[in-house]
């Protein structure tokens, strides 16, 4: 069975990109566009691996992450965070929220599916 | 005594199997785990099987690993821990596996 | 689903993005250091940087990263939005759009202009971050040849150590995961699993990670890349990757750092294969007999340590402001031919429903009148709703004219500030979408004609800095934006003497406030003393006029001298469906938008007379059968639909009034397009075709022809 990825982005044209990169490599992509919206697509249901960018509207990254973290079926669900080089301060605040995979922005879609692949295999 | 492993093995069941799992070790001369109905295993799963394994030794009990599923068999290939564990269908997945192929 | 769609998307996207953006920058200047708005611009840059890069749009990319690298330092208040920074920003926001367009075209931009505005970016940037082009990872060179323990091991296999941190499990991070990646990049030859580090059961933790592994590994990937499988795990584990024929004291070094017995370990090595029997002895040798070897032994893996931050606060600050922002999110981007499509359907529904109703009401049935009732009922809902539908904010056509302002005040050197009120007010997209360019010519005109220079004002007792308002809001079936300003006002005497001098009125006439104002409107005038190059230039406000006519509205003036001057433009709801009054004139069917009908009376046979007494007030009136030159002869009793217009009324003479009905506004095609007042047309449920009434066009002719001849009343019943 494929594993399910749930990418966050307000970018819908990155989230488009990704997915169609990530489907290609074997998995099942559920897309959210902000943090809010994640959370109520989370819904209990199995999630192998999060991809969420940092600064977006409504709910930010960082947010979303703790938020998703205290859910017990997210707990230890491996989440990578999209970032700039410049948001280094914001990768520590990061790192204590529970992520710990970092992929900077920009980055091509192969990049992003060799990253997925060293956390979950499809 | 046969316990019988059902769904994942992963770290969100790690807490409550590792309960299940160590309590029969050394109250039982023989133990017996089924791992047929085992859907997906992670290193947690099998730092559990390694942990009974060295739990039974230390209390006497005979410890079977038994009905390894896929994903079972597959973990177990990639760390290279059949001989680890020296149950019979384990040596069956290194060799026939490959025949098969 | 593909690449292509996606770059629609991405371009779709980024207009958004930089119309936010643009938006956010010339609010900025009223709301200095509001994170939110600041956060609005850095993420715009952010976002088109991300997504740019996944379409391999590097130029967009090494642009973007120049300008967010700049935003970064004014979020992090190392810097602020100065004037001149705004400016640039603006400049920026516009050079990246015009990037977007080239992308469209799939052409490629002046990499000059590009250079060069990144360039005055640049200045904005700390000293140290100027060089820092890509992000250079330290790449770990490999280490000078060492004499001491100098022998190499003979395979040609790289030796991979790892130890998992205790978290890595409970952080998602697999170490099987990874075996199974790294297993991609070349052969796991063999793996040797080290369980020694679970305790007993009491105090083993099943969440944590207590495994270990040496990887012998066949691979004809870089050192870099072999990394880079562990790039995740690097910071909670040790890790150590040695090339094939490393020598033997780099594996000692490992040995030494690792926490496993030595023995063991290097028994392990020579189980994986990656040392012989006898590369182990000599290495273990080498190390009890020197000491310089202490020297290159160092850490691996640097681990770093997390600091626990203290942003809870600001975070949940964050998140309230962020709140208001919601509703966009549960928006849908529609295709406007779908859309257009839709309300066309509906409009047929309307008139096969009509026919419909008709054909019921001739067969008599009880039952079957009820469920056309019933079904009229629901198609007008429909039709309600597809058409709100269309409806959009006029909010983001005003916002546009922060920018015109903006530039505009640079460009004249006069202080203006822009007021926008009644942003939420909604009206037809189509309405929207060619509101722009009048609005423009309004607002420009204001700014260039109507706010004086700042001396002038400041001796007339204005403050210094001169405002343009703009606002909007609903009367009565209709939208009213105005565009007003506090300037100096309109000069009657001018206004007049100059249409006397183009020949628009004779000498002689003698004409109301508005009548004056409304000269502006003629083609070919201009009252500024100077030409600038923005108002003034040929596009006159005639064309701004005829512009607000072909969207079925009005414009008009009112203006106090020394005070100001609002200029008011009224149009109509929507284009495409309006509830219409239906009246016949002989043979012929006439609609009238509902909302312009004030009452309707029955008057007795009248006289030549072109006004009546209503209730003591003249009331024009126009007798549709003598404007549409209908035959026959008018029944005794006629009927007076008083309608009103921008706040004149007029009566229309009619035979019969026919009730209420749902019109479907069809254009009249251009083979009609003389038929005067008249707007268009529509269908009625009987297949016959009715014009529909250009009430502001027949109160003005109504109300012309009364200032003519004002003798004689007619007596109301």
């Amino acid at each position: 069975m494929a594993k399910t990825i749930l990418i966050v982005d307000d970018s819908a044209s990155l989230r488009q990109v990704v997915g169609i990169a990530l489907r290609g490599g074997g998995y099942e992509v559920i897309e959210a566009c902000d943090g809010r919206d994640a959370l109520t697509k989370l819904n209990g249901q199995k999630i192998h691996l999060i991809i969420s960018d940092v600064n977006m509207p409504n709910m930010d990254g960082i947010t979303f992450v703790k938020s998703a973290k205290q859910l017990p079926a997210y707990k230890f669900t491996p989440v990578i965070m999209l970032t700039t080089e410049a948001g280094e301060n914001r990768k520590q605040e990061g790192q204590a929220a529970g992520a710990k995979a970092w992929v900077v922005k920009p980055f091509q879609p192969a990049q992003m599916l060799s990253a997925v692949s060293k956390l979950i295999m499809p | 005594m046969t316990l019988t492993m059902e769904g994942d093995m992963t770290i969100y069941t790690a807490m409550e199997l590792k309960a299940r799992l160590i309590e029969p070790i050394g109250r039982h001369r023989e133990l017996e785990i089924d791992l047929s109905g085992v859907t997906e295993i992670d290193s947690t799963g099998v730092q559990l099987m390694i942990l009974c394994k060295k739990e039974a030794m230390a209390h006497g009990t005979t410890l079977r690993f038994t009905g390894h599923s896929q994903p079972v068999l597959d973990a177990l290939d990639l760390f290279n821990l059949g001989h680890y564990f020296g149950d019979p269908l384990v040596i069956q997945s290194d060799h026939s596996r490959e025949a098969l192929k | 689903m593909n690449l292509d769609d996606a770059l629609h998307t991405f371009i779709a996207e980024s207009r958004d993005l930089l119309q936010q953006m643009e938006e956010a920058l010339l609010r900025i200047e009223q709301s200095n250091d509001d994170a939110d708005t600041i956060n609005a611009i850095f993420r715009a840059a952010h976002t088109i940087k991300g997504s740019a890069g996944l379409f391999g749009l590097d130029h967009l990319v090494s642009f973007t990263h120049v300008a967010e690298s700049v935003l970064d330092r004014v979020r992090s208040s190392e810097l602020e939005f100065s004037t001149a920074l705004t400016a640039l920003f603006l400049e920026v926001c516009d050079h990246i759009g015009m990037m977007i367009d080239h992308v469209v075209q799939s052409s490629e931009p002046d990499p000059a202009a590009s250079r060069e505005l990144a360039e005055r970016l640049k200045n904005y940037l700390a000293p140290a971050e100027k060089p820092a082009k890509a992000v250079d990872m330290p790449v770990e060179h490999e280490r000078p040849f060492n004499t001491i323990g100098g022998g190499r091991v003979g395979t040609d296999n790289w030796h991979i150590s790892l130890r998992f941190g205790p978290d890595c499990l409970r952080n998602g991070m697999d170490p099987a995961s990874f075996i199974r990646y790294l297993g991609t990049l070349g052969q796991i030859l063999s793996i040797a699993t080290l369980t020694d580090a679970i305790p007993n059961a009491a105090e083993m933790d099943p969440e944590s990670c207590y495994l270990g592994f040496e990887i012998a590994f066949q691979s004809d990937a870089s050192k870099d890349a072999i990394d880079s499988v562990f790039e995740f795990v690097r910071d909670d584990c040790q890790i150590s990757i040695l090339p094939p024929h490393s020598r033997i004291s780099e594996y000692l070094d490992m040995i030494r750092d690792l926490p496993d017995k030595e023995m063991r370990l290097g028994e392990i090595l020579v189980e994986c294969g990656t040392l012989t029997r006898a590369e182990l002895d000599e290495a273990l040798h080498s190390q009890s007999s020197g000491d310089e070897l202490t020297a290159i032994g160092e850490v691996l893996v640097e681990k770093k340590l997390v600091h626990q931050p203290v942003v809870d606060a600001a975070l949940e600050k964050q998140k309230t402001i962020k709140e208001s922002r919601n509703a966009e999110n549960t928006l849908i981007r529609v295709d406007a031919a779908k859309l257009d499509h839709l309300i066309n359907l509906v409009g047929e529904l309307i008139i096969a429903g009509a026919g419909t109703s008709l054909i019921a009401r001739g067969a008599g049935m009880p039952e079957l009148l009820e469920s056309t009732a019933v079904m009229s009922r629901l198609v007008e809902e429909v039709r309600d709703s597809a058409l709100t539908l269309r409806m959009v904010q006029i909010g983001a056509t005003f916002n546009r004219f922060s920018r015109v302002v903006h530039d505009v005040s640079k460009e004249i050197d006069k202080e203006i500030d822009l007021v926008i009120s009644g942003a939420e007010t909604e009206l037809d997209k189509t309405v929207v979408e060619r509101i722009g360019d009048p609005l423009t010519h309004l607002v420009r005109n204001s700014m260039d004609h109507g706010i004086e220079p700042a001396e002038v004002r400041m001796a007339r007792g204005k403050p210094a800095r001169g405002t343009v308002r703009l606002n909007a809001y609903h009367d009565s079936g209709s939208i009213v934006i105005e565009v007003s300003d506090d300037g100096g006002g309109l000069n009657k005497a001018k206004i007049l003497a100059k249409a006397i001098e183009r020949g628009l009125v004779q000498p002689d006439a003698e004409l109301g406030d508005k009548e004056i104002y409304q000269l502006i409107f003629e083609a070919g005038f201009s009252t500024a003393d100077s030409v600038s190059n923005l108002s003034g230039r040929g596009v006159g406000m005639d064309v701004v006029r005829r512009n607000i006519q072909a969207l079925r509205g009005t414009i008009e003036l009112d203006s106090t001298e020394g005070l100001g001057t609002v200029t008011r433009i009224r149009l109509p709801l929507t284009l495409a469906i309006i509830d219409g009054f239906l009246i016949g004139v002989g043979e012929d069917t006439y609609v009238v938008p509902l909302d312009r009908v004030v009452e309707c009376i029955e008057v007795t046979a009248a006289s030549g007379h072109d006004y009546m007494n209503l209730r003591g007030e003249v009331l024009p009136y126009i007798r549709l059968r003598e404007l549409f030159d209908v035959k026959g002869r008018p029944s005794k009793r006629e009927n007076v639909v008083v309608v009103e217009y921008a706040g004149r009324r007029a009566g229309l003479m009619v035979d019969r009034l026919m009730g209420e009905f749902q019109t479907v506004i069809k254009p009249l095609g251009k083979l009609f397009g003389n038929i005067k007042w008249s707007g268009g047309f529509t269908i009625l449920g009987n297949g016959e075709v009715a014009l529909i009434l250009d009430v502001g066009g027949l109160v003005n002719l109504a109300m012309g022809r009364e200032e003519k001849a004002r003798h004689g009343l007619y007596a109301v019943r």
